[in-house]
This record gives structure tokens, C-alpha cells and sequence, in this order.
């Protein structure tokens, strides 16, 4: 349908939306129902000169008549003001999921190459595991990043017996976690596994878990060699087909790919952020020199450790390459500033004297205003989420502004 | 032939306190139903109408200043917020509070707060109070307007400097707390904010401790 004008004296078209006279309060529009404010009880507002015309008004005509009428500019009628707008539902779309990967370490970054035991652990806490930080743990800025833990199903290598001791403990932990409830020994490439090292990564740096394909161990071995270990899933490039819980560890690295697929080394577990690494098979490749005498305290995690700090304080290259993998669910909202809407400010520079007369007098007819932050509110007026944008945006009665706010959850 | 800017405008929100907080609930009480937009950080005195480059230029200056990063305290954010009225405004609606300031002892004194807008406005949605420190006391507000109350959580004795919102048409009443933490004085303030034009005040606050021997002329004066 074309659009149709308005008569300016009153009448209106169809449903008979009309003007007032111009020189009396806001809220009355005819009787064509109530202004924006209206349909909240609001009243009278001050003269503007200008004939005024209800948005609210204009909206009905528009539905039951199927013509949008012509107005002149700056003839809506707010009243006495009006601060917030409601989202409709075609100003909000909900559901988007991205997948958002980022260097696994603090800070975001992707390859550790730094690593210190703490002195904070306890005797007994050390038997069973050593905390690996980025820096000097005294210093505030440092943070734990991963645990090496050693496991025995015997509770060989560490002080006890049988049941009593930190290595029987820490295999039967993580067999209770990572295993099916039928499988009570680790096995990689079809051999079970007598004992086996964990290298267990703090979930604030997974986030949601271990990025597969995407994370490179290097052990250093004996005569320089540097054994280097990644994952078998080949999700390099975010395919996303990367959905399994445990892919098999292989010799191999991010830059080259995998090596060799015949020999598995152990398994990676990205959900849990966990990588468990057979101690036979890092002895014949690493010459790890695991001691698996019974009651004994021989530290064998203190093994790994040496070996992959000692890879890194070789070559700089050689460090602890990992990402993290988080889904991130968010809410978009088409926030939509009309022509004749927030053309005024409550800043107190915007006006002068006692008496809220406007500051700047070419603002008096042609109002403007910056706007510089987004507020996202419930129906009680409660600030529930905020936005700046990187610049302010001018808003006068000669332009609209759309702006697209993203609410991450 | 040039090409036209096709960009669009795109930011990311983060969650208020209040946010969180109502996120931790449950996303049914997490409801975002309106928005509204601010200009904190503007200040209007540098529209200059005397460039000598012309209208253009007028606002270049506000126009080339970086913003500044969100913050999550909701009492602290969108502060001056834009309002829509009528083209040929001249005068822009304020709200005026009587008193402008509070001083009360401890001990559950009460004093009410007028509220009234200048130009027109916020007769029928009324005013929303902030009490910054409800360690100081609490408010309410009197009867007539749309609106909720928002509960304080009591973590222990006192309430930890948490904030308390409410309503009120045109009067809200303050009650200074029956006994301060630590018997030390207490300055905060109480925001009041226009529901219809979104303009502020706000009020300095002052709660004093009651010494012993005040306590004990209260108690001899008393009985007769």
C-alpha cells in the first residue's frame, strides 16, 4: 500500500489519527489512544510548538488501515520523556554457539616453556604429585598450570605397601576416572599397562577441555634426542570432527604431523584435560629410568618433570605446545534508536543553570547526543548486562542508529 | 565511485553484579526485556559551534575520544542516561530531593525524603532509590508506582555494604541502622533516579555512632 498523508488538522486517516493542537501537553493525541507513554499511564508533557502525533497511535492505523502515515519531523509525542525501549521479538536472537580456542597457559598463551615445582606442596603431597607452575610460585603473577603425577597398580616406586602407598593410589584414581567400569588396567596399542605417568592440566586452562589435535609434548631423552608426542585425532584444522573422549598419544608433531600410528605411547583424555603416558614406553623412547622397587620413594614424576623442562631448557622450540576448547553460547541484541528518540541527555554538562534550560543553544530545535554505552535491563529497571562502544555515536532527530550487542554466556 | 560503509556497529556486553547474581538464580529470573543508552563520559561543554571548519567539526573533539572500558557495579553505570522528548524541548526535566543531605544517629531515627521533577515527569512511573552502604540503614518507598523491591541477603549481623533498591511515587523514608558494625560512623549515599526521564540525584548520607554517654542520658532522661 502507498503511503498516505495525514491531514494536519485533525482528522487523520482511516481510524482518525490526528494531531493535536501543538500547544498543549504531550499525552493527548486525539482520541487515538494513549502516546508511548500512555500505555505506561503517563500524562501530560511539556509545549513543544510542533504538532504531535502518538507512536503508539500511528502503529495501530498502520495495522488496521495498512498505510503508514506522513508526519512532520519531530512530531511524536513522548511526553514527558522515555528512557527505555522493550526488545521485540525480532531484536533478539538467541542461541549462536561458537567454538572458541585459545593458547591453553595463562595469560592465553600457547607454549609453556618455563617450569617450577612449588615449594608450597607439603612432603606427603609430593609423593603423590608435583604442581607445575609458569614461574617462580612466589611471585603473584604465576600460576599452577599442570600436575605430573606417577601411578603403579602394584604401588611400586613409592613408599608403602600394597594398598598403602601414593603410586597405587594415583593409578587406581584415575583408572576409576578414565576407564570403563569393566577395564581395571591402562593399555595402549593393545598392552596393558603396569604403571603409567599423568599429566593432568588445571581446568582454568581448559576451559571446557584439551583441544585435540592441537597440543605437542616434548620429553627429552638420552644423547640429546627429544622424544615429541601429539594426539592421533588429525583435528589440526578444526573440522570439528573431534567429538571422542580419548584419542591415542603417537610420535609426531603440530608442524609435521603424526609420525608413526603403530606406536602408542599412551592416551590423551580432552574432556578431562588429562594425558596419560605409558612408563615402559617412555623408558625404551626417552630413557626415562623409571625404578618400580617397592616401598620406595623413588619420585619417578620427578622423572618427567626433569625430562620435559629439560627439553624446553635446551630449545626454546621444544616447550609444552597446548590449546584450550571452549563452547560459547551467545545472545544477540538489534538494539534500534529511532529518528526522534534519545536525542536528549540527563548529563548534567548538557545543561546549564538551575532550571534545566539546554547548554548549548543549537541544540534548542535540533537536539544531539553521543552515545557511548549500551544498557541491558530487566522489566524491574535492573542493569543486567552493559556495552561501550569504541567511540561515541552521534544521535540526532536526522539519523537512526542500529547497534548489534552480543551477550556471551 | 567510492564504496559506501556497510560497517555495522557490534559490541560485546558483560554481565552487572546484578547480572550475575540474577544468572545464578536460574535463566528464568536472567530476563532481558529493554535497553536504554548512556553518554557517561561526554562532556557537552566541548560542542564547539565556533570551529572554524565548520558544522562538522562542531563535535569532532567528543567525537575522536576513546571510551572508556564497562563496569560491572550497576549502581555505577549508566549514570546520565539519554532520554527521547519532543524536538523543540527547551528545558529538560530534573528532579529535585528535599533534604539534599542526611545526618542521623544510630539507632533506627527515621527521615523522609521528598522527591519532586522540574519540567515535567515521573509522575505516574514514579522514582527508583539506591542506598549504596545498607549498612547504614535501610529505605522504602511510599505507594502508588509500579515496581519491586529488592531483597537484601543477610550474610551475617550486618549486611556488608550491600546496596538496597526500591520504589517510590514521590517520598521514600530512610532508617538509620539500630546499631553501626564496629560502632563507626557510616557516610554513603541514597541515588534517586527518574523512572520516566531517567535523571538523577543523588544524596550524601551520614550515620553516626551513639556514644555511651549519650546512651546513658537517654536512659536517665527517659523514665520521666
Amino acid at each position: 500500500m502507498p503511503i498516505q498523508p495525514i491531514d494536519p488538522n485533525g482528522g487523520g486517516t482511516g481510524a482518525g489519527a490526528g494531531f493535536n493542537s501543538g500547544t498543549g501537553g504531550g499525552g493527548s493525541t486525539g482520541n487515538n489512544g494513549p502516546s508511548i507513554l500512555g500505555s505506561l499511564g503517563a500524562g501530560g508533557g511539556a509545549s513543544t510548538g510542533i504538532p504531535q502525533v502518538s507512536v503508539a497511535s500511528l502503529s495501530a492505523n498502520d495495522v488496521v488501515q495498512d498505510a503508514t502515515p506522513v508526519i512532520p519531523a519531530g512530531a511524536y509525542d513522548f511526553g514527558t520523556g522515555k528512557v527505555f525501549t522493550a526488545f521485540t521479538i525480532e531484536d533478539v536472537v538467541e542461541g549462536s554457539t561458537q567454538r572458541v580456542t585459545r593458547g591453553l597457559w595463562s595469560g592465553n598463551v600457547g607454549e609453556l616453556t618455563s617450569f617450577w615445582t612449588s615449594s608450597y606442596q607439603s612432603s606427603t603431597q609430593k609423593q603423590y604429585y608435583y604442581e607445575i607452575y609458569n614461574g617462580d610460585p612466589t611471585v603473584s603473577t604465576n600460576y599452577a598450570q599442570f600436575s605430573i603425577a606417577y601411578g603403579h597398580y602394584a604401588g611400586s616406586g613409592s613408599l608403602g605397601a600394597n594398598e598403602d602407598s601414593p603410586s597405587n593410589a594415583i593409578y587406581s584414581q584415575f583408572q576409576q576416572v578414565l576407564l570403563p567400569a569393566s577395564q581395571r588396567r591402562f593399555s595402549f596399542g593393545g598392552v596393558n599397562q603396569d604403571d603409567v605417568y599423568v599429566v593432568t592440566i588445571n581446568r582454568e586452562r581448559i576451559k571446557d577441555k584439551l583441544d585435540p589435535g592441537n597440543w605437542e609434548l616434548c620429553i627429552s631423552g638420552s644423547n640429546g634426542r627429544v622424544v615429541r608426542l601429539v594426539d592421533d585425532s588429525g583435528d589440526t584444522n578444526q573440522l570439528g570432527n573431534s567429538n571422542q573422549n580419548v584419542y591415542n598419544i603417537v610420535s609426531g608433531s603440530l608442524l609435521n604431523g603424526v609420525y608413526n600410528t603403530t606406536e602408542i605411547f599412551g592416551a590423551v583424555y580432552p574432556q578431562f584435560g588429562v594425558i596419560v603416558l605409558g612408563a615402559a614406553g617412555l623408558d625404551a623412547s626417552a630413557s626415562l629410568g623409571t625404578i618400580r622397587t617397592t616401598n620406595t620413594d623413588a619420585q619417578n614424576h620427578g622423572k618427567l618433570f626433569t625430562a620435559i623442562s629439560g627439553a624446553a631448557h635446551d630449545n626454546a622450540g621444544n616447550g609444552f605446545q597446548a590449546r584450550s576448547e571452549e563452547e560459547v553460547k551467545s545472545t544477540f541484541f538489534f538494539v534500534r534508536a529511532k529518528n526522534a528518540e534519545y536525542n536528549f541527555s540527563n548529563n548534567p554538562s548538557y545543561v546549564t543553570g538551575s532550571n534545566g534550560k539546554l547548554l548549548q543553544q543549537t541544540f534548542v530545535g535540533d537536539p544531539k547526543t553521543y552515545i557511548t554505552t549500551v544498557g541491558l535491563y530487566n522489566n524491574d529497571n535492573e542493569l543486567l548486562a552493559i556495552a561501550k562502544l569504541s567511540k561515541p555515536l552521534l544521535k540526532s532527530f536526522s539519523n537512526e542508529i542500529l547497534i548489534k550487542v552480543k551477550l556471551d554466556f | 565511485m567510492g564504496f559506501l560503509d556497510n560497517s555495522s556497529v557490534t559490541v560485546d556486553a558483560i554481565l552487572t553484579k546484578k547480572g550475575r547474581e540474577l544468572l545464578a538464580q536460574g535463566r528464568d529470573k536472567f530476563q532481558i526485556t529493554q535497553f536504554a543508552l548512556a553518554d557517561d563520559e561526554v562532556d557537552y561543554e566541548l560542542w564547539n559551534p565556533a570551529h572554524s571548519l565548520g558544522t562538522d567539526y562542531y563535535g569532532i573533539v567528543i567525537e575522536n575520544m576513546p571510551v572508556i572500558e564497562a563496569i560491572t557495579d550497576e549502581n555505577y553505570a549508566m549514570k546520565y542516561k539519554l532520554l527521547s522528548l519532543p524536538k523543540t524541548t527547551a528545558r529538560l526535566p530534573y528532579i529535585q530531593v528535599s533534604p539534599s543531605s542526611l545526618t542521623l544517629n544510630e539507632g533506627a531515627n527515621n527521615s523522609v525524603i521528598a522527591v519532586t521533577t522540574k519540567n515535567g515527569g515521573n509522575e505516574n512511573l514514579g522514582y527508583t532509590a539506591i542506598l549504596l552502604n545498607s549498612d547504614a540503614g535501610s529505605i522504602t518507598g511510599n505507594s502508588g508506582v509500579p515496581g519491586n523491591v529488592t531483597p537484601i541477603v543477610n550474610v551475617s549481623s550486618y549486611n556488608t555494604a550491600q546496596s538496597q533498591t526500591v520504589v517510590g511515587k514521590n517520598q521514600f523514608t530512610f532508617v538509620s541502622a539500630a546499631n553501626l558494625p564496629n560502632d563507626t560512623a557510616i557516610t554513603t549515599r541514597i541515588v534517586i533516579i527518574g523512572n520516566e526521564t531517567g535523571g538523577r540525584t543523588e544524596i550524601d548520607v551520614t550515620v553516626n555512632p551513639v556514644t555511651d554517654a549519650q546512651t546513658t542520658v537517654v536512659n536517665v532522661v527517659s523514665p520521666a
